[in-house]
């Protein structure tokens, strides 16, 4: 269909459109006129993709100076998703005559699943692929193939290069499936191919780590205009993603292993000296001369790249003390003989970084310029000595990255050193973290360069906490709910168990019989009641695996058993994917099952339980993160010093957008329909049902919050029995689905070609 | 009151000002005390917690009084029809959501079903199956004299409920029996069930598709809620899936198979 908002034509690839859809793309023009940033919460199901694509996609071509698109996502089934929509959506628009010239769509991710090479691809691990790959297309190597032969080459990368920029594609939207097609086809590597042509690409899909984390996104994202609009999708984790992207962590492996690869960075540095110092003199004559690496343009050679912003680069010479090849190969021994000296420390140790480096100069006199420019001097050194295969030294990569880290801020971060893995463990596995406690340096780059960037989820509440913690300011912040012609979901709020003793995973009070089997008896009745799947989200591996053994023993998974099979979530990836298959297959096929998992793990995630996967969800009690762990208490002190958070506030808000996107899994579209059951007394409080994203909020009536075991099982059974009855999808017609004549009602501009005819017809 | 103007020929169409709430009203129109026991309560909490039951509740009673106006139409119901109905024997059929149990209740319904089939379909002929601890047993053979069904479940003094049911067992046990039935007839298998999982021996999905070759029409009344492959084995082969409410509701669904 096709409608106008304000004065932009916006064609919609289906025959309706739900309100809440035209609500969020009204809001969303806003934005991108003002061109100021925005935040968007739309329920879960309800076609955010398309309508964000739909309307982004108009913007573009309509109005002058073709904004790129650059749309951010979390993991690779997603990028697929949003770039089949795409490519449906363009297709839609040229069947109803819409001219879009020379548009390119494409989407990039690793070389692992972009790799045609028949060699290469069949390697599993990414870090792998990646050497491999260099060792075939590293400008060195193809340098000396075709003086001395004999080498291999890629054929793939090699047929890139004779091939003209603006000749490598032609028009059109490639998911990834269709660029290694189109690769395999035309002799071309995928992956360097939409390196290529990202530059000239209307619209990119990728993932966050392209824009945030400071080691890729330089490769990558440089070069993109000003005015490009910038959406990060499902971006309620973002804060979490920025931080663990400048964080790392080094223990006794890491030291071993880039002892090891110091050695053998010596002996080579020897080596070459002996047979062509040419090189190595090259690189000192350039680094003396301040000479930023001119090498570093090519793209396919830099191997290792700076973990530190490109602000924070210093734009000056290396120092002296580091030029010398072997000088500065003599620096990393000694840093690292200091760090394996402070793992030794059979105490706990946390300081600021400023601190860190005042003990590092009193004990090594190693001064903190220097250090700043480790990764940089790393990175220029292999590549001078031709080294390809990195997975060897990984580790002293990330020592590298440690030390620039540590040098270059000042605030914001803190050294942890931990000589036991928990208070209670009596075996030394000592860890040294450098944590960073503030989001906001990740990604505040990202909003001053771009002056539109969007960020969009279907839990984003309470909606205030992102300004503050990301240092930005957003023009547009609204939230929308689910119009609905029935209520096709119904959240529940169980504080108390059969007996009237109240239930909560609260910490002092989780391993009471009492609450055990209070729980133990809502799962028993949930699964007696709920046909076919039922998902059960735990806080934490450690209490499902306490309160599991412990319903074992007293015997409720037996009961259980009865009704529906039972699966778990191991952190094993292997297993659990093995675990859903069955799951899937269960619900399929009248069996029925509960499937057990943790509410920060890989399920509740990734992946989507509709329809008959999930008719009912459990949360028991409220996913707080372990609240005794030093990295966390440092950045809530952070947060209370910098942007005036309350700690409370942060791990509520925390603990309950994750148990939202739990829940959130079960409703995919709006003939689904599933029940959600919030199982805590906590959740009846003001203050965390407040938290929760409005559109499950406002239906939270009065009688469903606080209910016993007894009285939510009889809701639920009314609930699953009116669902059941047939469900004309006419009757939505006017509540939840819009066509042109109700946009016109609800104030909207609707078609113009059907205003003008009704305006022909008034006037005759 | 003037009603506004409905669009022409459209059976579906749902006047919202119609909608009466069915409380406390006797469905015969006596008194109310004269009636069948009922949960008076239930019906206020319905009223008063909201629009869905009441307003599920009302809809589908339009329906009911579009479907008594329109002729019931012949083309789907055939002339010679054979009926295998099955019957949940499980456990969960012993639980008291209608009066007292559900098994007494659907057995008193499938007297009433028995009766009234005959009536219609006076040349049809009706099997009884029933099912529990896995296994499906046959109760009467095919035959069109009511009083041979009705009888066999009167004196079905063994009212044992246990285990779960097993409609895949059910399903070829009926299979088999409609094996001898002619072409020309209609083949039917209407079921009630109660429980929401089953417990077969195989691939549910095999005797699916020997269903849809057999061209078989499978129709489910549900005493709970909507289970995904009960509700698929019925749409593929062309049949009804419902979920009563309460017995009235099922009495209508299961006259409507």
């Amino acid at each position: 269909m096709r409608f106008f908002i304000d004065d932009l034509p916006v064609i919609f690839p289906y025959d309706y459109v739900y309100p809440e859809q035209y609500q969020y793309m009204c809001g969303l023009k806003r934005s991108l006129d003002s061109k100021g940033h925005a935040m968007l919460e739309m329920p879960s199901g309800t076609g955010k993709t398309v309508s964000l694509l739909s309307l982004i996609i108009a913007y573009q071509q309509f109005y002058p100076g073709r904004r790129k698109l650059v749309y951010c996502s979390r993991t690779v089934p997603e990028i697929d998703k949003a770039l089949a929509e795409l490519k449906r959506l363009m297709e839609y628009r040229q069947s109803h005559g819409c001219i879009d010239e020379n548009f390119i769509g494409l989407g990039l991710t690793s070389r692992k699943n972009l790799c045609v090479h028949p060699r290469v691809s069949m390697e599993r691990k990414g870090a792998v692929v990646d050497a491999r790959c260099r060792e075939m297309t590293a400008s060195w190597v193809r340098n000396k193939a075709q003086s001395v032969g004999n080498i291999e080459l890629c054929g793939y990368f090699e047929k890139l290069q004779d091939i003209e920029s603006s000749e490598l594609l032609p028009h059109g939207v490639y998911t990834l499936e269709d660029l290694t097609d189109y690769g395999k086809a035309n002799g071309m590597c995928p992956y360097y191919l939409s390196r290529r042509v990202i530059p000239m690409a209307d619209v990119i899909i990728y993932s966050f780590h392209y824009m945030l984390d400071p080691k890729v996104a330089e490769l990558v994202s440089k070069e993109f205009e000003k005015d490009s609009i910038v959406v990060f999708d499902e971006a309620h984790n973002i804060d979490s993603i920025c931080i663990d992207s400048l964080s790392i962590d080094i223990n006794e492996r890491t030291l071993r292993s880039s002892t090891a690869s110091v050695e053998r960075l010596g002996e080579r540095v020897e080596e070459m000296k002996a047979q062509n110092s040419e090189k190595l003199r090259d690189e000192y004559d350039r680094l003396v001369e301040g000479l930023r690496d001119a090498l570093a343009a090519r793209d396919e050679d830099l191997v290792l790249s700076n973990p530190i912003l490109p602000d924070h680069v210093l734009h000056e010479a290396v120092p002296g003390n580091i030029r010398k090849a072997e000088h500065f190969v003599r620096f990393l021994k000694r840093f690292i003989e200091y760090l394996k000296a402070r793992m030794r420390v059979m105490h706990v140790v946390a300081e600021t970084t400023p601190s860190f480096l005042k003990h590092i100069r009193e004990v090594t006199y190693i001064e903190r310029k220097p250090l700043r420019f480790c990764a940089e001097r790393l990175a220029s050194l292999v590549r001078t000595l031709e080294i390809t295969d990195l997975e060897e030294y990984g580790a002293l990569a990330r020592v590298a990255s440690f030390a620039t880290l540590c040098a270059t801020y000042d605030t914001g971060f803190m050294v942890l050193f931990e000589p036991y893995e928990s208070d209670q463990s009596t075996i030394p596995n000592p860890v040294l973290h450098l944590a960073c406690l503030d989001a906001a340096i990740a990604i505040k780059p990202v909003f001053q360069r771009f002056h539109t960037v969007i960020i969009t989820s279907g839990t984003l509440s309470p909606m205030e906490m992102y300004p503050r913690m990301l240092e930005f300011a957003p023009v547009v912040q609204e939230s929308f709910t689910m119009t609905l012609a029935r209520q096709c979901f119904a959240p529940l709020v169980v504080t108390r168990g059969g007996d009237q003793a109240t239930i909560s995973s609260k910490f002092e009070v989780r391993n009471d019989p009492a609450v055990v089997r209070n729980y133990g008896n809502l799962l028993i009745e949930v699964s007696r009641v709920v046909p076919d799947g039922i998902v059960a989200f735990f806080p934490s591996y450690l209490y499902m695996e306490s309160i599991v053994a412990m319903w074992n023993e007293k015997g409720f998974l037996t009961e259980v058993w009865k009704h529906k099979l039972i699966f778990v979530e191991t952190p094993d990836a292997a297993e659990t994917s093995v675990a859903l298959q069955n799951y899937r297959a269960a619900c399929n096929n009248g069996r029925g099952a509960v499937l057990l998992s943790v509410a920060r793990g890989k399920v509740s995630e990734g992946i989507d339980f509709d329809h008959n996967f999930g008719r009912a969800v459990i949360m028991f009690g409220i996913p707080y993160q372990y609240t005794e762990s030093r990295i966390l208490k440092a950045r809530l002190e952070f947060m209370r010093e910098a942007h005036q958070i309350r700690e409370n506030d942060f791990l509520t808000f925390d603990a309950l957008r994750h148990a939202s996107q739990c829940i959130g899994r079960v409703l995919r579209g709006k003939t689904d329909y599933g029940l959600m059951v919030l199982a805590d007394k906590r959740y009846s409080r003001a203050d965390k049902r407040s938290k929760l994203p409005r559109w499950i909020s406002t239906c939270l009536t009065d009688v469903s919050t606080s209910l016993s075991t007894d009285m939510a099982i009889d809701l639920m059974r009314k609930f699953l029995k009116a669902m059941a009855q047939p469900f004309d999808l006419n009757s939505q017609l006017g509540i939840s689905m819009w066509t042109n004549e109700h946009i016109i009602q609800h104030g909207g501009r609707g078609d113009i070609a059907a205003t003008s005819a009704m305006e022909v017809d008034q006037a005759s | 009151m003037p009603k506004a103007k409905k669009p022409a020929d459209d059976d579906d169409y749902i006047d919202i000002d119609d909608a009466e709430p069915e409380g406390l009203k006797g469905a015969d129109g006596g008194y109310a005390w004269e009636e069948e026991y009922k949960r008076s309560w239930d019906v206020i909490q319905e009223d008063a917690s909201g629009s869905i039951q009441s307003s599920v509740l009302g809809i589908s009673d339009q329906r009911k009084r579009k479907r008594r106006i329109r002729d019931t139409s012949i083309v789907q119901r055939g002339i010679i029809r054979h009926v295998m109905l099955v019957i949940d024997e499980s456990e969960s059929m012993s639980f008291k959501d209608m009066v007292p149990t559900r098994i007494h209740a659907t057995l008193r319904l499938a007297e009433k079903f028995i009766t009234e089939f005959f009536d219609q379909n006076p040349i049809s002929q009706l099997s009884i199956i029933a099912t529990k601890d896995g296994l499906a047993e046959r109760l009467t053979e095919l035959s069109s004299n009511p009083m041979d069904h009705i009888n066999a479940l009167r004196s079905k003094g063994n009212k044992d409920l246990a285990g779960e049911p097993s409609l895949q067992n059910a399903l070829e046990l009926g299979m088999h029996g409609l094996k001898r039935a002619p072409s020309h007839g209609l083949r039917e298998i209407i079921c009630v069930l109660g429980s929401l999982t089953t417990c077969d021996p195989g691939d549910i999905e095999q005797t699916l598709q020997a269903l849809k070759q057999g061209q078989v029409r499978v129709s489910m009344v549900h005493l709970a809620a909507e289970v995904f492959v009960f509700k698929r084995i019925c749409k593929e082969t062309g049949g009804v899936f419902a979920v009563a409410i309460d017995e009235d509701n099922m009495k209508d669904v299961l006259f409507e198979c």
